[in-house]
């Protein structure tokens, strides 16, 4: 079943690597384009469902609190907050769940693809789907970065971690940890603007408002810290693969980056202003209303 | 609705994203190739040799048991700090970590030799399995040592051959290549023939190390070439089957469904067998240009492995797990034994015959997986298990 995943990915990355002058590099680059940009509209959709969720979340909030005693009650004044706005609570995670095979899927292309070993090569037999391509093997896994600087720099065996190449590709582990972090600096941005500074409506605990902030501040370091670690016994290859799928994740998430895939996929204006509902008919969920007047207080 | 914390959600999706990169890494295999196995003299009796990942082993044929480790000065068993009595088990793990797919070399009744995929060459004291000098090598090694005479000819796993003096190890000469030999040379008068992952087929001096000729066979070779009436038989990655001159000159083709790994079977009508990493056996005439004689998808996945010939049958082992006894004159299948667990039978296999030095009372089918609880199981000719190893 896997197969039906990796099998295109490790043919295509062969194909690509013939088309491109043999540059196992160029191919991984270019592969990781064109996945991440044709996995665009799921990525636009999570995001969109995010800030939706994070638009919702003072009126969410005072659900809670009125509601705290009556679990009934607070789901069904949710599930009508969610229908009112047009919100799918797990909306956000099924583009994602989506999106993993595909990203894992090419991770592994990459992978079989820098077969090594007798071990490694004999899988790859089984998944080259497109005649011609099996003349390709194996394919070249020398990568010199700088050729003009090949005596300072010399070539890595893109099929080795870091710590059995050169000293440099130590950079590589470094790479993946900054752009990593700063990928996921900018998800937090686009997914949860008003998180970033104390809401009036809801922080009363001091605390940034929305439990998304929490999660994404701890995804903002926790994730970083561990792709670096990882890329320290992964191939350079890999690490290659992470930094070009980060560096192109930041361009995804950058305003400017959103707005030009956004116009060429047809979707909605990442500025969007957000819709505010009023929550009605049911009398517990109009008491925030007069709750509202001890906000003066606070400030 | 549930509801989750904050925190919870957090710790969930690092979680998550850990065992992904984990559950991607399951396809990955961790060790480098699969088991060496062949025969070996020790002791007077021809044993069986095996080498894989961490440990390099001699084998009873009778019962599969590892031999005992015996004192030649009064016969007794040589017992470990346990008084049990040792195996003959080189463990790579008190060796540098060194793995193995190279088998052992004996040098007299006391030394052998292990080419290590560390870049060591160990010299191993037989009797008390105690290694008495390391030399350093070129680069790994993944394939056979070749001896003749008083040379070893190493074959590197990343590119090259090296030709090392048996009295003190130092290279001789060394020819490159551009990718790797994973397959032990083959001797054939004054010439070395190096099949290569570069897709070539070398000829080489053997006293020199000079290239006598190449052949590019557009796809990479990893299997030994098979000698036959003058003639090399060796298949490719670009699923091709070739029979060449000994002069390098590409004489017949014949192409298969998927790569050739494995070195290929000759029998006594001069009939060749050839199987492929998509389960097909082939027979080919090598009288006429290799033609085909039958063509059969045997397994449900690939033989990497080379067939073996042995009386009217026809033998292969299979990725899925199973072995297959065909009728050499049509490709029918005759019988097939599934191992259990259906582990991967990668390495090559092994027909023992009955001999005076040979302790076995009839004929005898070792095959190789790359499952630890079952690497050599023996077979009768009618496909009934008789060992496994280890036990």
């Amino acid at each position: 079943m896997w197969d039906l995943i990796l099998n295109p990915f490790v043919t295509i990355l062969a194909w690509l690597y013939a088309a491109l002058n043999q540059d196992i590099v160029l191919a991984i680059v270019v592969l990781t384009v064109i996945i991440r940009f044709l996995t665009y509209p799921l990525l636009a959709k999570q995001q969109e469902s995010s800030r939706k969720m994070q638009q919702i979340q003072p009126q969410l909030k005072k659900l809670q609190e009125k509601y705290k005693n009556d679990k009934e009650k607070l789901s069904q004044a949710q599930m009508k907050l969610y229908k009112e706005n047009k919100v799918n609570p797990v909306g956000g995670c099924f583009p994602m769940v989506i999106q993993f095979p595909i990203l894992i899927g090419l991770y592994q292309a990459i992978f079989f693809a820098l077969a090594a070993t007798p071990f490694q090569l004999v899988d790859l037999s089984e998944r080259l789907l497109i005649p011609g391509l099996d003349s390709l093997i194996p394919l070249q896994r020398m990568w010199t970065p700088i050729p003009q600087l090949s005596d300072l720099l010399p070539a890595l065996d893109l099929t080795l971690a870091p710590t059995e190449n050169p000293h440099y590709s130590l950079i590589l582990p470094l790479l993946v940890l900054v752009t990593t972090w700063a990928q996921q600096k900018l998800t937090m941005a686009t997914t949860g603007q008003k998180t970033s500074k104390k809401d009036d409506d809801d922080d009363d605990d001091g605390k940034p408002a929305g439990g998304q902030a929490q999660m994404m501040k701890s995804m903002t370091t926790i994730m970083p810290i561990m792709f670096g670690f990882f890329s320290l016994s992964f191939s350079v290859g890999l690490s290659i693969y992470f930094v070009a799928s980060n560096l192109i994740g930041i361009v995804q998430y950058s305003p400017q980056g959103r707005n030009v895939l956004d116009k060429l996929f047809g979707g909605k204006k990442s500025d969007e202003a957000p819709v505010v509902v009023e929550i009605e008919d049911d009398e517990p969920v109009k008491r925030p209303r007069k709750r509202r007047k001890k906000k003066p207080r606070k400030k | 609705m549930i509801r989750i914390e904050p925190k919870r959600f957090a710790q969930l999706l690092v979680s998550l994203a850990a065992m992904v990169i984990a559950s991607s890494c399951v396809g990955a295999r961790m060790g480098v190739s699969w088991p060496a196995v062949g025969l070996i003299s020790y002791n007077g009796e021809q044993n069986i040799a095996l080498a894989y990942n961490n440990r390099v082993a001699i084998i009873s044929p009778v019962n599969g048991a590892p031999l005992r480790l015996i004192n030649p000065l009064n016969g007794q068993a040589i017992l470990d700090s346990e008084n049990n009595p040792r195996s003959w088990i080189l463990d790579g793990a008190a060796n540098n970590g060194a793995q193995f797919y190279a088998l052992p070399i004996v040098i007299d009744d006391e030394t052998v030799l292990v080419a290590a995929n560390n870049a060591n060459l160990l010299r191993v004291d037989s009797v008390v399995l105690d290694v008495k000098n390391t030399y350093q090598l070129d680069d790994k090694v993944v394939a056979n040592v070749l001896q003749v005479g008083d040379i070893l000819y190493v074959p590197y796993q990343n590119g090259g051959l090296s030709a090392r003096s048996m009295a003190d190890y130092r290279e001789l000469w060394r020819f490159h290549t551009e990718e790797g030999v994973w397959a032990q040379p083959l001797l054939v008068g004054d010439m070395l023939i190096v099949a290569s992952i570069d897709h070539n087929v070398y000829a080489l001096d053997r006293s020199s190390g000079q290239r006598i000729w190449s052949v590019d066979l557009g796809g990479s070779v990893a299997s030994t070439p098979l000698l036959a009436n003058d003639r090399l038989y060796v298949g490719s990655f670009n699923k091709m089957f070739f029979e060449l001159s000994l002069d390098g000159q590409i004489l017949s083709t014949y192409s298969t469904q998927n790569w050739v790994w494995g070195t290929p079977a000759i029998d006594d009508r001069g009939v060749v067998y050839v199987a492929d990493l998509s389960g097909y056996v082939h027979a080919l005439d090598s009288e006429r240009n290799l033609q085909e004689i039958w063509s059969s998808q045997v397994a449900e996945r690939g033989i990497r492995s080379g067939p073996i010939v042995y009386q009217d049958r026809v033998i292969v082992a299979s990725r899925d797990g199973k072995v297959y006894w065909l009728d050499r004159r049509d490709g029918a299948l005759i019988n097939a034994r599934e191992i259990d667990n259906r582990p991967e039978l990668l390495g090559d296999m092994l027909m023992l015959e009955p001999s005076a030095t040979l302790n076995v009372d009839a004929p005898l089918l070792i095959v190789t997986s790359v499952d630890e609880s079952r690497l050599l199981i023996a077979f009768e000719l009618d496909g009934r298990q008789t060992w496994v190893y280890p036990r």
